[in-house]
């Protein structure tokens, strides 16, 4: 048995996720940060995006929003605004908020609100990396 | 002296107030509850959050010092966020964040105080005592739907008032609940973020940062101060639930206790009556039979 990191990502109402990894790829905000077992101390931003992790042979992935990450002693703990595993997101909901943000975008381009977009932008975001989330999971088999 | 009728009456208006206070007292069994399992689940946050600010401010060293947010203001004004209640019947809750309120304006003399508030009885309070501005009263969304966003919006509006430079420093006056029965009107301290650098902890040089300390910070700070906000909204509203179930549950009781009482009261004046009544007719029988 390869050696496990303990991730676990905690958001304010509740710890969403405790589990025994034998590798994780965190959305860092300057790319992607993949961590293996006995990674180096490392303190990181985390941004928008799909957490991916290998539990038992198998790739699973929830979403997390913007936080950090931390490594020591073998545990990666995340902490983030929010986080949901696949199961918990409502994918109609996540394609109905896609679509009010490209229409608030597109009205808004014109009119020229800059705060109204930036928020518009942050929701679109928001909404295709949770339908990334779902669609991507369970797909992906890793050979180890 | 009250007739028969008046104690019956009495004794079930009592009655009904003793149901309402005791659903009251459930209702706010419940919600306590509620809140303190929220207010349990949000410590591993808020935990993370200071120990990371800790460790980030000890790789920043001196450089910390240069940070405007970790600095007074260079305003004279003092900002000072005052969490109350939007309902009453809860006890001592507000009065007693009024005292304390009043003991902080006294042990700060001259200080030009402005207010951010939450809750209406401590809007009312504050606009009826005068003497200090109420820069702000966060009426929408309740701070009985608090969640997060909430706190966020709070934590920003704060942090804004503290950056436009009006004021040395940004204070939170809130209820902090230590216990089911102890609940103790805290002033906190908000802005500037004084940071516990965890010092002892293995040196901050060897971490690797990603991207880099400072960004990393800015990101951090803000987040650290929403979860400061979330706590205190928390513990303020879990208090006041706590008072609000123990002075409904002094009232059952109480209701009880003057419920017995009038119960005896009555039993005792219809048990005089009905001694008089018989007296009466055994007189008038052997009066009769005297004749």
């Amino acid at each position: 048995m390869a050696s496990l990191l303990t991730l676990r990502v905690i958001t304010p109402d509740r710890i969403v996720l405790d589990a025994q990894a034998s590798s994780v790829r965190i959305p860092g905000v300057d790319g992607s940060i993949g961590i293996l077992p006995r990674h180096a101390h490392m303190v990181a931003a985390v941004d928008v995006g799909p957490l991916r992790y290998v539990e038992n042979g198998q790739e699973k992935a929830l979403f997390v929003s913007e936080g950090f990450a931390e490594v020591k002693n073998n545990t990666l703990r995340v902490v983030c605004e929010a986080g949901e595993l696949p199961e918990e997101i409502d994918e109609a909901r996540a394609k109905e908020s896609e679509k009010r943000a490209r229409e608030r975008m597109a009205g808004k381009k014109s009119s020229g609100e800059p705060v109204d977009l930036l928020r518009a932008e942050l929701a679109l975001r928001r909404a295709l990396m949770r339908q990334q989330v779902t669609s991507g999971y369970g797909r992906q088999r890793v050979r180890s | 002296m009250a007739s028969l009728r008046d104690l019956r009456s009495r004794i079930k208006s009592v009655g009904n107030i003793k149901q309402i206070t005791r659903a009251m007292e459930m209702v706010a069994t419940t919600k306590l509850r509620r809140f303190q399992d929220r207010a349990v689940a949000s410590r591993p946050y808020a935990q993370e959050i200071a120990q990371l600010l800790g460790r980030l401010s000890a790789a920043m060293g001196d450089k910390l010092a240069g940070e405007p947010i970790f600095r007074p203001g260079p305003g004279k004004a003092v900002a000072l966020l005052v969490i109350g209640s939007d309902r009453g019947l809860c006890g001592a809750y507000n009065s007693q964040l009024f005292a304390a309120f009043e003991r902080w304006i006294a042990a700060n003399p001259g200080v030009d105080v402005r207010c951010f508030v939450y809750g209406k009885r401590a809007y009312q309070y504050l606009q009826k005592r005068g003497g200090v501005k109420i820069e702000r009263y966060f009426a929408e969304p309740p701070l009985e739907k608090l969640d997060y966003r909430l706190a966020k919006f709070t934590a920003k509006a704060l942090t804004d008032a503290f950056n436009s430079g009006e004021y040395r420093e940004v204070k939170i006056l809130y209820t902090a609940f230590e216990s089911m029965a102890k609940y103790v009107p805290t002033a906190m301290g908000f802005l500037p973020v004084q940071a516990a650098s965890t010092a002892g902890d293995n040196s901050a040089s060897d971490v690797i940062l990603e991207p880099n300390v400072e960004a990393l910070l800015g990101k951090l700070v803000p987040r650290y101060l929403e979860t400061r906000i979330y706590n205190a909204l928390l513990e303020s509203i879990t208090s006041e639930y706590a008072s609000r179930r123990m002075a409904m549950k002094n009232a059952t009781d109480a209701a009880t206790d003057m419920q017995s009482l009038l119960k005896g009261v009555y039993n005792r004046r219809r048990q005089e009556g009905i001694t008089k009544d018989l007296l009466d007719i055994v007189g008038g029988a052997e009066a009769l039979r005297g004749k």
